[in-house]
Parts: C-alpha cells; structure tokens; sequence
C-alpha cells in the first residue's frame, strides 16, 4: 500500500491548528463499480427494448414484454447509471473541495449498499408487473419509502461533511450537489404520495387524480432530468474538467448567475411536457415560457465548461478524458437547445408522442450524462490508484464507438419522429386523414428502428471497453491512500444570517419575483384573459426594480463592498435555505392553483366526470400492470388532425377519477382516450390474443396469457374502498355488490362473445381489459338487472 | 496573473480569484450574445403572456381548435362529390375507376372486421343476401358514413369521420358490388333477406 502525502498551500495558509486528512476513496470507487456494472445492464435492456420495437416477438414472455422492460430501462440508467456516478462524483470531488474526510463511513456504507438494495428491487418488481405507472417514478410504495431513507442518509452525510469543513468556501460545484440533495428530496417525496391498497400488498394508487396527477407528475418527472441528470452532473462538471484540462474555469460570474438562473427557473418548465393536452392553457403557457428563459442559464454552463478548455484544445488529441468531456458538454448544449425548442406549443404539436422526443432524451443521456460519466471513470479511477489507465487506445476506441453510436441513435429517432409527426398531421385536399390507419405510420419507421438498434449497441459496446479497460487499471492494485495536511483556519466572526438574507439581491429577487407572481394572477382566470392593465402594471413595477435593484448592485461591486455572494458561499446553511426557497417557487406557483381547478369534485359537477365500474377498475389495474402507457397515450390534444383521428380533444373532467392518470407520453400505438365502443369486444378480444389477427404487421406483444389469468375478484371492494378514501364518490352499496358487479360485466361481455362463438370466462383478466377498453372515452353503462342477459348484438 | 486576491476589486480579464484543491477561477465578463438570449427570452415571455393571457390579443389553442375544424367542416360538406342517392351510388358502382378507388379504402380500413373478401368476421358478411340495416346502395352508404356505434360499427365520415363523404360514398359503391358474390367460408347470414337485384 502506497501513501500519496501533499502539503497543500502551506506557506499561504494562515497560522492554525494543523490535521492529518486522510480521504475516503473506497467509497467512490464502489460506486463507480456499481454504475459500470448497472450502466451496462441497464443500456442491455435498453438493446432489448429497442429490438422490440423492430421485430414484435422478442416480446418472448409476459415478464419481458416491452410495456414492463421499457420502465426497467429507464430506471436502470438514470438511478442505477447516472445514480451511481453521481455518488461516485460527489463523494470524491466534496471531500477534496471540503478539505475533509466524508463525515461518516458507517452512513456512506449504507448509502451504497442501500442504493444497490433499491435497484436489485428495481429489477425485480419491474418485471413482475408492480409499478405505480408513473415514469420514471414506477417503483412501488415500499421502495419509494426506502429511496426517501437512503437519500436522507446520502443528505445527512453530506451535509455533516460540509459542517465539518477546512474550507471557509463553497466551490461551484457543491452550490450544484447542494441543490440537487434538497431538490431530489422534495421531488420524490410530493410525486410519490400513494395509498397503499392492500395490507401487506405492494399495490397502491397515486393520491392525485387525473390532470393534478399530471402536472406533479411532470413538475417530477421534469425536474429529475433537471436535478438527477442536470445539476449533479455540471456540479461533476466544475470539479473534474478544470482538473483533467489543467486550466482556470473561464468565469466565476457566470458560475454565479447560470447557477441561481437554472434552479429557480428549472422547476417551472415541466408542464412542457403537458403542451396542448387538458391541463389549463396558463399552466402550459408557463412551461412554455420558462422552458424558453431556461435556454441562457442552460448554456451559461455549457460556456463556462468549454470555455474552460481554452488554452487546451491540443491535448484533446491526446487525452481522452478531454474528449469525452468536450462532447460531453457539447451533446449538453444541443440538448438544452432541442429542449426550449420542442417546448414552443406548436413544435410539441410536431414532436410530441414521436421518437423525436425519444432522440432528444437520448442526446442528453448517451451524449451528456453517458460522457461525463466515461470521462470522470477515466480520469478519477487511475488517479485514486495512482497509475496510468490501461490502455488510451481502448479508451479512444470506446469515445469513437460511442459516439459513432450515440449519432446512429439520434439521427435515426429524430428523422423518425419528424416523419411520423408529419404523417399524423396530413391531410388530403378534402380535409381528410391522409394515412388513417395508424399502423401506417408505425411499419414506416421500421428502417429507422433497425439503425437505432445498430446505434445503442455500438454504444453498450463502448460501455464495455471501458468495463474492461478499468478492470485492467485496478487489477492487482489498491487503492492510495491519500493524506494531506491542513490548517483548521481560525474561527471568524461571521456576518449574522439575518444581514446574508436581508441583502440587496436576496430582497430584489424575492420582490421580481412576487410582482411577476401577482402579474400572472391579475391576467388569466378560467381560461378567460382579464385584467390586461393590472396586470401591466405589475409587471412594469417588477421591471423596474429589477433595473434598479441590479444598478445597485452593480455599483455597491464597484465601491469595493465585500461580494456578496463570496459571503454566502461561507455560510452554507444560509446557502440551502435560500436554495430550497428559490427551487421551492416554480412548483407551489404551479402545482397548488392546479391542485384547486383540477379538483374532482369540482370537475364532477358538470356531470362529466364518472367513476369506473368494478370490473373496469380491475381491467385498469392491468392496464397499468402491463404498462400500456409506454405506448398508448389517452389525452387527445386539442388540434383538428388528432380530433379527426381520434375523436373530440379529451377534457380535465374525463380522467378526474384516474388515479394515477394515464394520459401517456408516447404512442407506439394509437391513442386510447376515446376506443371505448369503436370496435365491437370480438375485435379486442382477437387483437389481445394476437393484434396481428386484426392488424397486419403490427408491432404490439400477443396478450394471451389474460385470458388464462383469472381476477381475484374477493380482492376488488377493497379496491374501491381505497379509491373512495382518495376521494371518488363509490357508495357503501357499490363497494359492498363490486365483487358481484364485477362478475355481472365480465358475463355481459362472454355472452356477447359466446354469440361470436368465441369462448372467454366472465372472470379472466382478458374481460377486465375489454371491459376498461371498451369504457374509455364514455359513460359507464348501467349494470343490467339479474346479470348476465340476452346479447346485445355486436354485428355491425 | 496567478496571484488570489484578498482584497474586493473588479477582476480584469484572465485574472484568478479564486483558487481551491488546485481549482483556479477567473471572473471573466459574460459573453454579451449570452445576456442578450437571456434578456430577450425573458422579454419574448413577457410579450407572449401578455397577447395571450392578459389581453387576448392572438387566439388560445381551443379557440384554433375550433375554427379550424369549423373551415375543415365547411370544406368537406363543400366538397363536391354530387348528390348521393340510390340512383348515382348505382351508377358509381359501374364506374370501375371508383370501384376500384373503394377497394383501396376497403382493404386499409375494413378488413380487420369484414375479410379481405368481404365474407365477414367479427362484422357480418357483406356478399350474401342478408343485410342488417339494408343492402340498397344509399343504406349502405348511410351505415358507413354515421356507423352503428352500440354494435361496433364506427362512423366513418359523421360527424367528423376518418374518410370524409367522397372515400365513403367509393367504398359504398365496392361494397355494392360485393353483394351476392357469396364468397366461400363466409360468415353465417345475418338480417332480413334482400336478394341482389
């Protein structure tokens, strides 16, 4: 075992008490084992998926069927990949920047080993069909409540470390981990409010109901893009690129200024995933605007990134660290580009639902997070080993192949997704669909998918060179243990917290941003503009104090005032509260006003609003279960070609009881809002068995194991009894007759398929689905007197 | 130039100020291409919030909604496709070119129901004698374009269907000439009789 000793800076520290710091690298190094490994397990599922949308039966079991691998997918690579790096990163970047061992090895074990717990649960719930159907929020209650734990673990070791700092100063980087702890916290906690169904049982439904439900879910979802795969990331960013280019970071005030910009702003934008669905117009008006304001603070840490290789460019040939991080932070900046400009409501017309959306998403992951991540590997793991990597030509090889392979992808999803959009959209010179049947539309892309399969395998293969070539470096080594000596600088009297928070820039902020509040407030009121002038003159105000107030800032720098912000960097509690408050604005502002106009109770008293049926219900659950929604959207946007498709734009009222809501975010197939009674049961029956019997050429798996699968209809009381808690008006009746109302639907639907002479049993899990399919976009019919009853027909 | 500075002063160019674990930063100018696409999306914000959600100055996306399916609606009852009765859609079905246009739109939109050769499957055969809601030309144009929606029927071209009037009156007449084929292996007769005239 070698020991790596520096004395850092001793000459210029000033007199105190000197301490041996040794560092904690078995940690990062786990971690980085960790999110090589999962990396690759999940980019392999990843592969799967991607050959599944090319040729259907590699949907060769129920466990393995796209709708339950593409969430394992997901998962996979931002909390077990990116996750994983991200610990990795900050664990070994805060203690150097801290100047301090991480304050607890017992907390950092449990983090790791917990983490680890989480995905292996991941990877098997997934699969078994338990998932609360919300992306990238899928995992079942009891798993979210061990991430909550596990990531109070990760703050509280964090934190503790940052109070037992040596250095007075936050850097840049811990402003980014920072945000991301208290952000990631809030996030998962609100989006993953559950009722769990059954004592004992994972199964649980979202407490928020249709369009409240999607606004925090995307309000979620968004903001893990931002505060999951963003923030950690430019935090790694600022520590590792200056370090691997050996160059000064290009500018301290743009640290500043794209930092406070991106968070506060970040949390706003996520009702751009919502553009021309239900969600009241004002709410998506605001994700538009704020996706668009997001593009200048995205880019200012992109600048600050490649400007900080200025002076360094030539050893980009030769160091592949570099590379990997030059791409890295390009492939960042052309996604926060594509991002602002999918979010203007009529290219989200474009693109939405399309793999347009799939290239963009993959841009960020394979090109942003997926470079840096390789680029930190290479640059931290022989560092902590002190030697050399074991091989640059392999790592050369391994950027070249994954780059070569990140292009294929994204190309190929983009020009599908353009192309689809556009085929949605045409129209014949008579007003007509030009390709009406949506199947269309799908068999023309198979080109484009076989070229994306060829892309993410190229990058899984690069993914396990890198495997390989550190295997090779840490082989029959271990680790150095580095020790440095610091001075435990005096204490100071501080600045009182109360001075830091009363500042000028605190107090101007707070004031713009409650004058742009009340703008918005005085404008809009239930979709009818109002209160243009009041609404001016708010804004006017906020402007000008905005002006005035960054006059006077400008001047009090200019008068030599101690910065204002270097104070705030050396109170790091200060720090996190005014954090927290600036990413706290954009979801209150947001989420409460549509908490209250989303109300089911209010949305039920124009009638249109109905509580499912029993059997509905439990052909809903397996609807969830077998994840339809990663290819069946059920929201019809309000625009004339999806209405002559699909039928009338879908409104708040129609899915105010779906807990969770299911409005989807891509279709691989067509959208469902509206299929109730458009085809007679004998047509879903034959497509779930096989939808190639009805459809030819279709890419959706077989279902024919529902059939089989019987319901446990003892169970389905409590499950009204759960939905009636969250608030849908099931009477004592309807709870207490839903096992035999259940029973009376399926028989309903076996008898009009018996007249087909098609056999199904009243019971299967195939009724339920029907009878869920059949309901979608209508009024429930009434259970009919004595049960089964004479055919209602079906032949058109 | 290396030099950390203690004392609060505006930074120059290339000047370190801070320094940490071997981390320099400069406190260089921001680009003023970048503060212009900050100022001006914030700008363009306030400009957009305005026209739409406080003066109503440019149309909501429902209201877009509505007036193009009010042009789309009036340009397809505007359409030409003459007037259809028993009598043109007869005439149709003798017209090869419109027979042979209605087989298209049959074989993409009506076979999963009705068989590539009309005999029928989970909708009824449509080449024998029997008709559930009519075998006369201007019945079966009728079925088609409002569809029998509790029986799974869809309307294909009422109120706004997927065909629009001109596909659905050719596919009617192809289906006219279906009538009496009597195609093998086709579905057991379903309705009244109407023999094929």
């Amino acid at each position: 075992m070698t020991t790596a000793s520096t004395t850092a800076d001793a000459d210029v520290l000033p007199a105190g008490e000197r301490v041996q710091i040794t560092y904690d690298d078995v940690t990062p190094i786990r971690f980085v084992m960790a999110s090589v490994l999962w990396g690759i397990v999940g980019m392999l599922v990843g592969v799967i998926v991607a050959l599944q949308l090319a040729w259907w039966p590699a949907n060769v079991h129920q466990w393995l069927s796209f709708g339950r691998l593409r969430p394992l997918h997901t998962n996979a690579v931002i909390f077990a990949f990116v996750g994983n790096m991200i610990f990795a990163g900050v664990y070994h970047s805060t203690q150097r920047l801290l100047r301090t061992r991480t304050a607890s090895d017992v907390l950092s074990k449990v983090h790791f080993w917990g983490w680890q717990l989480i995905i292996l649960a991941a990877a098997i719930t997934l699969p078994l069909g338990y998932t609360q159907a919300k992306e990238y929020a899928e995992l079942e209650w009891p798993i979210d409540i061990a991430i909550a734990l596990i990531w109070v673990v990760f703050a509280i070791n964090f934190f503790w470390t940052v109070a037992k700092r040596n250095e007075k100063h936050l850097y840049v980087a811990l402003w980014f981990y920072i945000s991301t702890i208290i952000t990631i916290a809030m996030l998962h906690i609100v989006n993953s409010l559950a009722l769990p169904v059954f004592v004992g049982g994972l199964k649980s439904y979202s407490v928020y109901a249709g369009a409240q439900d999607a606004l925090v879910q995307w309000w979620y979802g968004h903001n893990a893009v931002a505060f999951f795969l963003t923030t950690p990331i430019l935090g790694i960013m600022y520590y590792y690129l200056p370090k691997a280019a050996g160059r000064p970071v290009y500018s301290y005030r743009l640290s500043v200024i794209h930092f406070w910009a991106l968070i506060f702003v970040y949390i706003w934008a996520g009702p751009h995933h919502l553009l021309n669905t239900a969600l009241p117009d004002w709410a998506q008006s605001l994700g538009m605007l704020f996706s668009l304001m997001l593009w200048a603070p995205s880019w200012g840490g992109m600048l600050n990134g490649l400007l900080t290789l200025r002076g360094a460019w030539n050893k980009l040939r030769t160091d592949p660290v570099l590379k990997f991080f030059a791409a890295g932070v390009t492939f960042y900046g052309m996604s926060t580009f594509e991002g602002p400009l999918l979010s203007i409501k009529s290219v989200s017309g474009l693109g939405h639902y399309t793999d347009w959306i799939i290239a963009h998403v993959h841009g960020g992951a394979l090109g942003w997070n997926g470079l840096m991540a390789a680029g930190m590997f290479y640059w931290m793991v022989p560092k902590i080993y002190g030697r050399e990597i074991h091989s640059k030509r392999l790592a050369d090889i391994h950027f070249w192949v994954g780059t070569a392979g990140i292009l294929l992808y994204i190309v190929s999803m983009w020009t599908a997704g353009i192309t689809q959009g556009l085929m949605w959209r045409d129209l014949n010179p008579d007003g007509t669909l030009k390709y009406p049947v949506f199947l269309e539309t799908v068999l023309k892309l198979k080109m484009f998918y076989w070229t994306r399969l060829v892309g993410g395998t190229l990058y899984l293969g690069g993914m396990v060179l890198m495997a390989y070539n550190l295997f090779q470096t840490v082989r029959a080594t271990k680790p150095v243990v580095t020790t440095i000596e610091v001075v435990v600088p005096p204490r100071e009297a501080e600045e009182p917290w109360l001075a830091v928070i009363s500042s000028k820039p605190v107090i101007i902020s707070v004031l713009v941003t409650c004058l742009a509040c009340a703008a918005f407030l005085a404008s809009e009121h239930d979709g009818v503009p109002k209160g243009g002038f009041a609404s001016t003159f708010f804004m006017l105000i906020a402007f000008a104090v905005g002006l005035a107030g960054g006059i006077a800032v400008r001047s009090a720098k200019r008068k030599g005032e101690r910065p204002w912000h270097r104070i705030l960097e050396g109170r790091s509690l200060v720090f996190t509260v005014l954090a927290t408050l600036a990413v706290a604005a954009g979801g209150i502002a947001e989420i409460i006003p549509n908490l209250i106009v989303a109300n089911p109770a209010t949305l039920a008293k124009n009638g249109a609003a109905h509580p499912y049926r029993a059997l509905e219900l439990e052909g809903r659950d397996i609807y969830i279960r077998e994840g339809c929604y990663t290819c069946h959207s059920q929201m019809i946007r309000s625009m004339y070609f999806e209405a002559l498709r699909y039928g009338e734009p879908s409104t708040m009222a129609e899915s105010a009881y779906d807990h969770p809501f299911q409005w989807g975010s891509k279709r691989n197939g067509p959208d469902l809002a509206r299929v109730g009674g458009k085809y007679p049961n004998a047509w879903h029956y034959s497509h779930m068995i096989d939808p190639r019997r009805i459809s030819d050429g279709s890419i959706m798996p077989a279902y024919p194991h529902l059939e089989t699968a019987k319901l446990d209809l003892t169970k389905t009381p409590v499950k009204l009894r759960a939905m009636r808690t969250l608030g849908v008006p099931y009477t004592p009746e309807e709870i207490q007759s839903a096992e035999q109302d259940a029973l009376a639907q399926g028989k309903d639907i076996a008898a009009d398929l018996a007249a087909q002479k098609i056999t199904l049993a009243p019971d299967s899990e195939l009724a339920a689905v029907i009878a869920y399919l059949q309901r979608l976009g209508k009024k429930p019919e009434a259970p009919k007197p004595g049960g089964a009853v004479a055919v209602s027909g079906g032949e058109p | 130039m290396k030099n950390v500075t203690s004392e609060p002063h505006e930074p120059g160019q290339n000047e370190v100020i801070h320094s940490v674990d071997g981390i320099e930063e400069y406190d260089n100018k921001l680009p003023n291409w970048w503060l212009f696409t900050l100022y001006g999306a914030i700008a363009f914000s306030a400009v957009y919030w305005f026209s739409y959600h406080a003066f109503d100055l440019l149309p909501h996306p429902s209201k877009v909604y509505l007036s193009d399916k009010k042009e789309a609606t009036e340009r397809q009852g505007g359409s030409d496709t003459g007037p259809v009765t028993a009598e043109s859609l007869t005439t149709a079905s003798k017209d090869p070119a419109t027979v042979d246009q209605g087989k298209q739109v049959f074989m993409q939109n009506c076979i999963p129901c009705h068989a590539a050769n009309g005999g029928g499957g989970i909708g009824p055969n449509l080449t024998d004698d029997y008709w559930l809601h009519g075998g006369a030309p201007d019945k079966i144009y009728n079925t088609i374009t409002h569809g029998v929606v509790e029986k799974g029927m869809q309307a294909w071209a009422q109120p706004v269907g997927p065909l629009g009037p001109a596909k659905v009156k050719a596919v009617a007449a192809y289906v006219y000439t279906l009538h009496g084929t009597n195609v093998p292996g086709g579905k057991a007769p379903q309705g009244e009789r109407e023999p094929a005239q």
